[in-house]
């Protein structure tokens, strides 16, 4: 075996104009395969990454978004006062009322608009999220038409920079901080005070609320208490179920991914095939007189089916290599489950880079499957004849 | 033998490489077709001439905002003004269904025809609409999927308020660019809900094409400084206004495009200085025959030409054949995309890269003849 296998690795170094133009090929439909799975798995990172466990979030049943909710306010009073809920150092439960609204801003390069969610969220509600912070200027003060703005959004919309402002429903509305969500649904939004929010955008009723339990176990018999009643037409969830079911963007990011790597693949597995068949075509010859020196047919199919893999390895680090520079790379779209611009991440798991890499390898031998067989069947008397 | 015959037969000598090279352009020529289209239907909605005349009024915050009915009469005053009409999204899940695969809007039932003239419905079907109050009509399309008939009853349970409404089917309509939607009273609506006072969005019919910016202006300036500010603009606005919504994916699609065309050209280029260079010594023959330079290239180009062409015809063929010809694309995406038209614009794109493809992948080749020596040519094996 180890002649024909070095003979062959070797033989993709002579013929280097077809090989590395195979290489190529592979390698771009690796990358651009590794790239969309990349995106999937970045939108689905921050929906999951998103929430505090022992948050509960409050919404009315039947609603899919937060924003088409609505709670009464004596709902929210009934619900503030229920025992399972945890209480801050002053007694007072730490529960946040909110609001929230899908606005029409424009984007930075003047492309058009895009919804952005804002949030109208109670004091606590800063608190109950210890996975937001504020990384410049400062947080609104209650009562003041002021707004903190994710900073990844303020990247991508008009007017976000701390100081400047911008209006909405009659009213103007002032950034006075950044803040940084760690990649999570957070970095998604625009946070203000949940009454201010309620006036500008006459809401007479709140979105959602959001409560801390005070352990694991208060919160099946909270969201059991919320659910059994029957005056109470809501519905409680953990605040990381809420945000992980938030997968409908992602699902045809990755059917696109899927298709596009397959359309193009068949184009590459043409290509490797040409390769293969060119690269044996020239060597029959030398394949003639590796049966005459005793290797059997089925290792000098073995290794021109390995010659194809080695090559399509290659591709695939190649690609591999070209789609990790985009790591971590910021991108947004519209997400379908709050109808808003949603902000993430590509990200490349080592996961996704091996999946890429058995792609490439799939695609090496499947190329190389016919072109191997032809070298195997070939005779040896003529084969050493030939030309 | 003529020189055409001389080229075919060339071309098509190694028969599996001619093959597998044509195979390869039309794969990926039919992928970049298939892009082309997502991106035309992401970026360019469909339009219908009916749509030059109706205005879309929103809510100026954004569209996820009602506005108050109480507008509809002041509105309805504008000179211009033929029909006005609320349209408030539902948001209903059709019986267990997880998700919504269709969508579901509350109007007034007599001003249908003149919002949407293009709205086909028999007489019969829309007096039966517009005397039953708790009765609907349902797109072709949609009732076609879940095989529904008139007389049949819907059940919905809305997202957005929290009510659930029965709809008996009264109508079966088609025509619009989109008959997916169920439209049903608004006045059912209201009752289920109590009576908010608060709508969606409205349309408005216009008289002339003349009229349409004066009631644009119009209307936006009557409810500035209001309590519900509006945004109104021509329908094709309306729908452009949600593509920009898409954000990067369309830079991103645009980029797959090149990656795509790119790889297409390394591949076939490097098949066709491969087939070239195969037949060093022939051509070598050829130029000791005293054939001229520019005649070698020529048989070069033509074959290379010859077999990016034949691919482009299997692939762009190929995708105008199946998307321009059967509904594939709706049942493959779920209705996203309902179109999925493969435009003359797209396929004379398609060629052109085609043509690219056949000029560049002979370049390398072509030189490589122009710089050897017969007698070098004669002498190389392979």
């Amino acid at each position: 075996m180890g002649l024909p296998l070095k003979y062959n690795v070797r033989n993709l170094f002579i013929r280097w104009r077809a090989t590395a133009a195979t290489i190529a090929g592979i390698a771009l439909v690796v990358a651009v395969y590794v790239l969309l799975q990349a995106l999937a798995i970045g939108l689905e990172k921050s929906s999951r990454n998103t929430g505090y466990p022992l948050n509960v979030v409050i919404v009315r049943k039947g609603s899919t978004a937060e924003s088409s909710s609505q709670i009464t306010r004596e709902q929210f009073r009934f619900i503030k006062y229920l025992p399972q809920i945890a209480r801050d150092k002053n007694g007072n439960p730490l529960v946040s009322s909110e609001v929230v609204v899908l606005i029409n801003l424009p984007r930075k390069n003047g492309d058009g608009e895009a919804h952005v969610l804002v949030r109208g969220v109670s004091p606590a509600g800063i608190s109950l999220r210890p996975q937001v912070n504020l990384v410049a200027g400062r947080w609104f003060v209650p009562g003041h038409r002021e707004v903190v703005v994710s900073q990844k959004l303020a990247s991508r919309f008009a007017n976000f920079d701390i100081g400047s402002s911008f209006k909405t429903a009659g009213a103007t509305l002032k950034v006075v901080g950044w803040m940084d969500g760690q990649y999570s649904a957070f970095d998604s939004e625009v946070w203000m005070d949940v009454d201010e929010a309620r006036a500008i955008f006459d809401r007479e009723n709140y979105s959602s609320v959001i409560a801390r339990m005070l352990d694991e176990q208060s919160i099946g018999a909270f969201t059991n208490r919320i659910e059994s009643d029957k005056r109470l037409p809501l519905r409680a969830i953990r605040e990381t179920e809420y945000y992980a079911s938030q997968t409908k963007t992602a699902v045809p990011i990755k059917i696109l991914g899927n298709f596009l790597a397959t359309a193009m693949s068949i184009g590459a597995i043409f290509a490797a095939m040409n390769t293969m068949y060119a690269s044996v075509g020239a060597r029959v010859r030398e394949i003639g007189t590796l049966r005459v020196l005793g290797w059997r047919r089925r290792t000098i199919m073995l290794a021109f089916v390995i010659e194809g893999a080695f090559l399509a390895f290659i591709g695939g680090i190649f690609g591999c290599l070209l789609a990790l520079p985009l790591h971590g790379y910021s991108t947004g779209t519209v997400s379908f489950d709050t109808f808003s611009e949603v902000v993430f991440q590509f990200r490349l798991t080592p996961g996704l880079l091996v999946r890429g890499m058995i792609f490439a390898i799939i695609v090496g031998i499947l190329g190389s499957l016919l072109p191997a067989m032809r070298a195997a069947r070939l005779p040896v008397i003529s084969a050493l004849k030939s030309v | 033998m003529t020189i055409g015959g001389f080229i075919l037969h060339n071309a098509l000598r190694n028969k599996r490489r001619a093959i597998l090279s044509v195979l390869s352009v039309a794969a990926s020529l039919f992928l970049l077709v298939m892009l082309l289209v997502t991106l035309r239907e992401l970026t360019v909605p469909p339009e219908e001439v009916e749509s030059a005349l109706r205005i879309a009024v929103r809510n100026k915050i954004s569209i996820a905002n009602f506005l108050p009915a109480r507008q509809r009469p002041i509105i309805e005053r504008i000179p211009g003004v033929v029909a006005v009409t609320p349209f408030t999204w539902f948001g209903g899940k059709y019986k267990n269904e997880e998700s919504l695969s269709f969508a579901q809007f509350a109007m007034d039932v007599s001003t249908l025809r003149q919002t949407w003239a293009e709205l086909n419905l028999s007489d019969e079907e829309y007096k039966a609409f517009l005397s039953d109050m708790r009765s609907c009509i349902v797109g072709r399309i949609t009732a076609e999927k879940y095989n529904i008939k008139v007389g049949d009853k819907m059940l919905l349970t809305s997202t957005v308020f929290p009510i659930d409404i029965e709809l008996k089917v009264a109508g079966i309509y088609s025509g619009t660019i989109d008959d997916r939607n169920v439209l049903f009273h608004h006045k059912y609506l209201d009752e289920m809900l109590g009576n908010p006072g608060t709508v969606g969005m409205w349309w408005v019919k216009v008289r002339s094409v003349q009229d349409m910016p004066r009631v644009i202006e119009t209307i936006n300036k009557t409810f500035a400084n209001t309590s519900a500010e509006v945004k109104a603009e021509t329908e094709r606005a309306f729908q452009l206004s949600f593509v920009s919504m898409w954000g990067d994916i369309k830079v991103l699609i645009h980029s797959i495009c090149s990656v795509v065309i790119f790889t297409l050209i390394l591949v076939s280029a490097s098949t066709m200085s491969m087939a070239i260079r195969e037949r060093f010594r022939e051509l070598a023959v050829l130029k000791a025959l005293g054939f001229k330079q520019r005649e070698l290239f020529a048989l070069i180009f033509a074959e290379s030409l010859g077999l990016a062409m034949a691919g482009a015809v299997l692939g762009v063929g190929g995708a105008w054949l199946v998307f321009s010809h059967t509904e594939i694309m709706k049942y493959a995406t779920h209705g996203i995309f309902i179109t999925f038209e493969v435009t003359p614009r797209i396929v004379a794109r398609s060629f052109l890269v085609a043509i690219m493809l056949g000029v560049f992948s002979a370049i390398a080749p072509a030189i490589a003849v122009a710089k050897m020596s017969v007698v070098e040519g004669i002498k190389s094996i392979d």
